[in-house]
């Protein structure tokens, strides 16, 4: 198990992390979100031993993280992190062996990823002939080919078609299943729902949200009614009490509310049209998160 | 399992040497070194008149000076051009319709030399030629016009021949040194020291500048793109930093190597091609070079001075390197470190220059000052050994601080480093590096 516990970061007097506290278990992919500059590259540092902490402690399995149990940790950088000079079998061995693998377990290990992701041939091509996409297939390799017990993953999507996002999410779910704990950061938060069971959202190094996406769905107050029917006037419908905003989406209406208890109020305002759907849905982690950084940059 | 270090050691070496631009650089390198021993002999495997000796026609109104012209030429020739019946062809005009412009016009190189009787100076002379004449072979004429004159003189003075042997006979010097350890050679050595000096002194500053480049580009080539998280998170920065500058030490010692050879070759070759006495190359001066070191007492000396030498200039590419590192991680770009190295290069500059200088200005305070400040030691500190102005104490103490510097590269720079190598902004970096300093 990782386990953060109040764990703190100065930069000077900059106060980069503050106070944050999770934990992953064995086979959990854990979401850490926040906007760009919130600390989570801090965190990721600290949780790679790069950085010293100011206060709290981070240990893996129990232990303290230093660099005699760093060979147990998979990490893929939001940016290109390939040294781009070098061909894909150079790469695999430089981080391979870094990682405290044998030549053969590179070259197996390696090779089978590769079969796996479609890229077979790259083994002797430069890393600066392959395609953005492609580049974020070698650099993912790389990441996971030494079976990590510790996988942080920023953005690992970044520049994949979906097709290749596919291949990506049955790889890390298979990663999970045997037993990898996975950090996931990302902006695409169907993505981190798609994944994540726990999440953290940070904000200037704080914590403003975290828990199971379930029960912060369920504990968000706003919610989202999506309306179907005939004769239903949408400007009617925005001026009623509890309503933030009406969209049409398709031949439907999607109502956002401010609260559950004014379900009852948006019903009874249309109970006397003719009605096919009326679906009371949780927000999206997208909304959440919208909702819960934005009120911190005030809106 | 390999340990990391020398993994990342090897991995560094390999990415150089294995290159095919240092292949290509070498092979240049090779033929350069080759071609510049063997000039001479490239010249004149291209062709040209190099058996042709330069012209002077005499022509003499005074029927006594053309002949002491033609003696004088060679005795004081001899000092200025050496052996100069190898190089001109004196000629006593006795043709009376001789004329100067249709000789000169046919052979460009000619020089036509008018001699007239003066009452008041014995004689005066007027030098004729197409253009400019080379500056050693004009102050030949006029050393060998002058000794003309003073010999006219004492002629007119009525000294009897035996006597004027006596005048103008060179004077016998017996040189005397008091100072035991300043042998007579030493001068001889000095001389020795200016010629031999470029060709240490070069392949160091090359080394110098490959070194700084290497490690400055590589860190710089991790850092930029951003390969340095992954590799941080594998090993620890001081096993990354040390890694880098023993491969960088480990390359510049390959490369000196391989220099030397090259130079081993290219004397091999001379010998196997031969030299030319006609042109006089660079080739020829390498031979003179070894030639003089074996006729001193240098030899001898050479024993403490190469081990010597070597120390001090091994410990300072140490600390060239430590200076590159470090310098390299609080850089986000090759681009930044390319003009953070210019004050390096300048560095090892200042020592060469001292170093020349050195041989000017005997025993000036200033530049044995500077013989002991790391960095520019490394060229001072063996020069002013060889020149006698300083003993091996002096060069003891040099080494001395080159290793206490590089103790406070080491102690200091891995905090800088430390830092470094993970920021990649340069808002704040002053800061950044006096806080890393500190903590």
């Amino acid at each position: 198990m990782l386990k953060v516990e109040n764990v703190t970061k100065y930069y000077g007097d900059f106060l980069a992390v503050d106070d944050l506290s999770f934990e992953v278990e064995k086979g959990e992919i854990f979401g850490l979100l926040g906007v760009n500059g919130a600390g989570k590259t801090t965190t990721f540092r600290m949780i790679m031993g790069l950085l010293d902490l100011n206060e709290g402690k981070i240990s893996l399995n129990g232990e303290k993280i230093d660099y005699s149990m760093t060979d147990k940790i998979g990490f893929l950088t939001e940016e290109r992190s390939l040294l781009t000079k070098l061909t894909v079998k150079e790469q695999c061995e430089y981080y391979g062996k870094l990682k405290g693998m044998t030549q053969k377990e590179i070259e197996e290990n390696a090779g089978f990823l590769l079969k796996k992701f479609g890229v077979p041939d790259y083994w002797d091509r430069k890393i600066k002939e392959l395609s953005k996409g492609n580049q974020q297939k070698i650099q993912f390799i790389t990441a996971i080919m030494h079976k990590p017990d510790l996988l942080i993953l920023d953005e690992p999507f970044s520049g994949l078609d979906p097709l290749n996002v596919e291949i990506f999410k049955t790889e890390i779910k298979e990663m999970a299943a045997n037993g990898c704990m996975i950090i996931f950061s990302s902006h695409r938060m169907e993505h981190v729902e798609l994944f994540c069971k726990k999440i953290v959202i940070i904000q200037d190094g704080k914590s403003v949200l975290a828990g199971e996406i379930s029960k912060i769905k369920e504990d968000f107050r706003k919610k989202n009614i999506f309306v179907k029917g005939e004769g239903i006037d949408k400007k009617e419908l925005e001026k009623t009490e509890g309503v933030l905003s009406v969209s049409e989406i398709g031949d439907e209406l999607e109502v956002k509310i401010q609260d559950i208890e004014h379900v009852d109020v948006v019903f009874n305002k249309i109970k006397d049209k003719k009605i096919f759907k009326f679906v009371v849905e949780q927000p999206s982690l997208n909304e959440i998160f919208v909702a819960k950084v934005g009120e911190k940059f005030g809106e | 399992m390999e340990s990391k270090l020398k993994f990342l050691i090897s991995v560094s070496l390999k990415r150089k040497i294995k290159s095919k631009w240092f292949l290509f650089a070498n092979a240049i390198l090779l033929i350069l070194i080759v071609s510049i021993a063997n000039i001479d002999s490239i010249i004149t495997f291209f062709g040209g008149d190099f058996d042709e000796k330069q012209k002077i026609h005499i022509v003499d109104e005074t029927n006594v000076a053309a002949s002491i012209f033609e003696e004088q030429i060679v005795i004081s020739g001899e000092g200025i051009l050496g052996d100069v019946t190898t190089q001109f062809e004196i000629i006593i005009v006795e043709d009376e319709e001789f004329d100067y412009e249709k000789v000169i016009e046919e052979e460009k190189d000619d020089i036509v030399i008018y001699l007239k009787y003066n009452e008041e100076n014995y004689i005066e002379a007027k030098v004729i030629s197409d253009a400019y004449i080379e500056m050693m072979t004009y102050q030949t004429i006029v050393a060998a016009l002058n000794n003309t004159k003073s010999t006219i003189a004492l002629l007119e003075s009525d000294i009897d021949m035996e006597e004027l042997t006596r005048i103008t006979t060179p004077v016998s010097i017996e040189r005397v040194v008091l100072d035991e350890s300043k042998d007579s050679e030493q001068e001889l050595q000095n001389a020795v020291m200016t010629t031999i000096f470029p060709f240490v002194v070069l392949p160091f500053f090359m080394l110098t500048i490959f070194l700084v480049q290497m490690i400055g580009a590589e860190v710089n080539d991790e850092k930029s793109t951003r390969g340095m998280e992954i590799i941080i998170s594998s090993v620890s920065p001081e096993k990354h930093f040390f890694a880098k500058i023993l491969a960088g030490n480990l390359f510049v010692v390959i490369q000196g190597g391989l220099l030397f050879i090259f130079g081993g070759i290219a004397l091999l070759s001379r010998k196997i091609f031969g030299s030319s006495s006609i042109t006089d190359g660079v080739g020829a001066e390498i031979t003179g070079i070894v030639r003089q070191v074996m006729d001193t007492d240098l030899g001898d000396q050479l024993i403490y001075v190469i081990p010597l030498t070597l120390i001090l200039m091994l410990l300072t590419f140490v600390a060239y390197s430590l200076l590159a590192g470090i310098l390299a991680s609080m850089t986000t770009n090759i681009e930044d470190f390319q003009q953070l190295q210019t004050p390096i290069i300048i560095i090892s500059l200042i020592g060469y220059y001292l170093a020349i200088m050195a041989g000017v200005f005997t025993g000036a305070v200033f530049i044995k000052v500077f013989s002991f400040i790391p960095l520019i030691s490394a060229i001072l500190s063996p020069s002013l050994l060889v020149l006698g102005q300083i003993g091996v104490t002096e060069v003891l103490i040099s080494i001395a601080l080159v290793i206490g510097l590089n103790f406070l590269l080491i102690k200091y720079g891995l905090k800088v480093y430390k830092v470094g190598i993970l920021n990649y902004s340069t808002t704040g970096l002053w800061k950044k590096m006096f806080k890393a300093l500190k903590s």
